[in-house]
């Protein structure tokens, strides 16, 4: 695993992140499978581990599901699962009791940095599967009210219309609002590590934030949501 | 002692002669192989092949089969194991209801195109690859006219038996049908210690072999471990009853698939075991582990693994 990573960081490093396959084209990394290494290490590496203790086998490599194994894209349990709080305890102990043919085996010999890595790896495929299916489909018509009480619920403790969104509405169209809310453009790109800037610690929890809410909202709910900003004048 | 992949390499390379005794025991008279003529796969009288599950990237289509095929010589393999689905079209697909398409898949298999097998195993039979067993998921949904088809179609694939995962249940209906043939019915087991109908243990297998003397078993030994199996035990009481292995490794109490030599499955003693005693088991190399190699690089590792514990 740290084999394909090496060369994968080094890449990184020389080339300010961005990392492409020919860079890397190795016997021993199957780069037609597992698709070329990402330009965030620590993402590459939660992806290897994924891969290496046999976890794409069954659930996919980005969680298209083969088989009977269960899809992790729609898990309720993926979806409230905190920094592995959830997934952690179920990797250690399995699924032994099944109707299935297969039981999900135990993964009790791993470290913990092994399953936070694994648990990443599910949280970032998820939420790549859900936007893009959320971005795939047409914007259905939206309920204001529902959209607003939403808002307030899940956005409001950062955000007002008042004051960093004020006037949003005009300033996009409703596809491109929707893009906007499932993946804000301030937030992309790899994780900070400097631990001397406040805006990196602030940016990093949103992200952690809005992608916890990417992997659980509904076409409805964003279409609502969208309703609501598109509204505010 | 528990040797691991690059360990076993390094042993075999230093030529240590007495470790464990896996590497001392001289070669052993070639055990009687499958029909089939001189075979790639042949090493020191085991016979090998692969279920090409292993090759996890590659979907598992009539369409994709040439590639199978290709794959299958660059691991040098002589024999397969042919899931169904390699050769059977698809009438699945947007807008075609599940039961629309069972019903045509039923009615295809039930007049399946003249020579369409033959020619399929003219394929293989180019490539110099024997299919030893055909893998077919029966299930209830099957009428007797669709089993009796389905081993017909195996038998124009020149394959020995039909193979699948079926419970007990339906393995007792379906025992009737292979001797018409000439074939047999390969029970193959998973680790699912939950369900009294499945395969799982040597109790069920008992069972299941008592049905007729055409059942054979298809021991998977990644499974068999992780269900807290005891491999070796097995084929000393079932060897005579026992068509085949999936050979592969995985850890006791459901433990995960392991790269050979990482888990609990006894590889090196079982492969000997067949090798010593010339049973014609034949050894079905599958993995479920995870890797950053491709596939048929994978493959080799385990071949070679096997191998080196033969030689």
């Amino acid at each position: 695993m740290r084999a394909a990573l090496a060369p994968a960081l080094l890449c990184a490093l020389l080339a300010g992140g961005a990392v492409t396959a020919q860079s890397v084209a190795r016997s021993d990394y199957d780069a037609a499978y597992l698709g070329a290494p990402l330009g965030d290490p620590v993402l590459q590496h939660a992806k290897e581990t994924y891969v290496v203790f046999g976890c794409a086998y069954c659930h996919g490599l980005n969680l298209t599901p083969r088989g009977e194994a269960a899809d992790l894209r729609r898990s309720v349990i993926v979806g409230r699962d905190e920094n592995a709080n959830l997934i952690g305890p179920l990797l250690r102990a399995g699924i032994p009791q099944t109707s299935k043919l297969s039981p999900m085996p135990q993964f009790s010999d791993l470290s913990e940095q092994q399953i936070a890595d694994i648990a990443r790896w599910i949280h970032y495929a998820r939420q790549r599967a859900r936007y893009e299916e959320l971005t795939r489909a047409p914007l259905p018509s939206g309920d204001t009210t529902a959209g607003r009480a939403q808002f307030d619920q899940a956005c409001g403790v950062c955000h007002s219309i008042q004051n960093d969104l004020a006037g949003i509405g005009g300033r996009y169209a409703a596809d491109a609002l929707r893009m906007h809310i499932l993946e804000p453009q301030g937030l992309r790109g790899a994780s900070s590590f400097r631990i001397d800037h406040l805006r990196d610690a602030r940016i990093n929890a949103g992200r952690d934030r809005h992608n916890a809410l990417l992997e659980n909202y509904s076409a409805a709910e964003i279409a609502n949501l969208v309703a609501y900003l598109h509204s505010v004048r | 002692m528990r040797v691991t992949r690059r360990d076993f390499g390094r042993m075999a390379a230093a030529g240590v002669p007495t470790i464990g005794g896996w590497i001392a025991a001289p070669p052993q008279q070639r055990a009687a192989r499958p029909a089939g003529g001189q075979n790639r796969s042949l090493v020191n009288g085991v016979q090998f092949g692969l279920q090409p599950f292993c090759y996890h990237d590659l979907a598992m289509t009539r369409e994709n089969r040439p590639t199978l095929i290709k794959r299958l010589v660059e691991n040098g393999m002589g024999m397969v194991e042919l899931h169904a689905t390699w050769c059977e079209p698809r009438f699945d697909g947007p807008g075609i209801a599940d039961e629309a398409a069972r019903e045509q898949l039923r009615e295809w298999r039930l007049n399946p195109p003249a020579g369409y097998y033959a020619a399929i195993k003219k394929e293989f039979d180019a490539a110099g690859i024997s299919i030893f067993t055909y893998y077919v998921n029966l299930n209830d949904s099957h009428t007797d006219a669709e089993v009796e088809a389905t081993f017909a179609a195996a038998k124009l694939l020149g394959a020995r038996g039909c193979v699948g995962s079926q419970g007990l249940r339906l393995s007792k209906r379906l025992a009737a049908f292979p001797g018409k043939h000439g074939m047999f019915l390969g029970l193959h087991n998973h680790a699912n210690l939950s369900d009294p109908d499945a395969l799982n243990t040597e109790a069920s297998f008992v069972t299941g072999l008592g049905y007729s003397p055409d059942v054979r078993a298809t021991l998977d030994v990644r499974h068999f471990t992780a269900a807290n199996g005891d491999c070796l035990g097995f084929l000393e009481r079932h060897h005579a009853r026992t068509s085949s292995v999936h050979l592969g490794d995985r850890r006791r109490n459901n433990g995960r698939s392991a790269p050979f030599g990482e888990g609990d499955a006894p590889i090196i003693e079982l492969l000997r075991m067949i090798r010593d005693n010339q049973w014609p088991i034949v050894v079905l190399l599958e993995f479920e582990h995870g890797t950053l190699r491709t596939q048929v690089e994978e493959v080799r590792l385990m071949f070679d693994y096997c191998k080196r514990a033969l030689a």
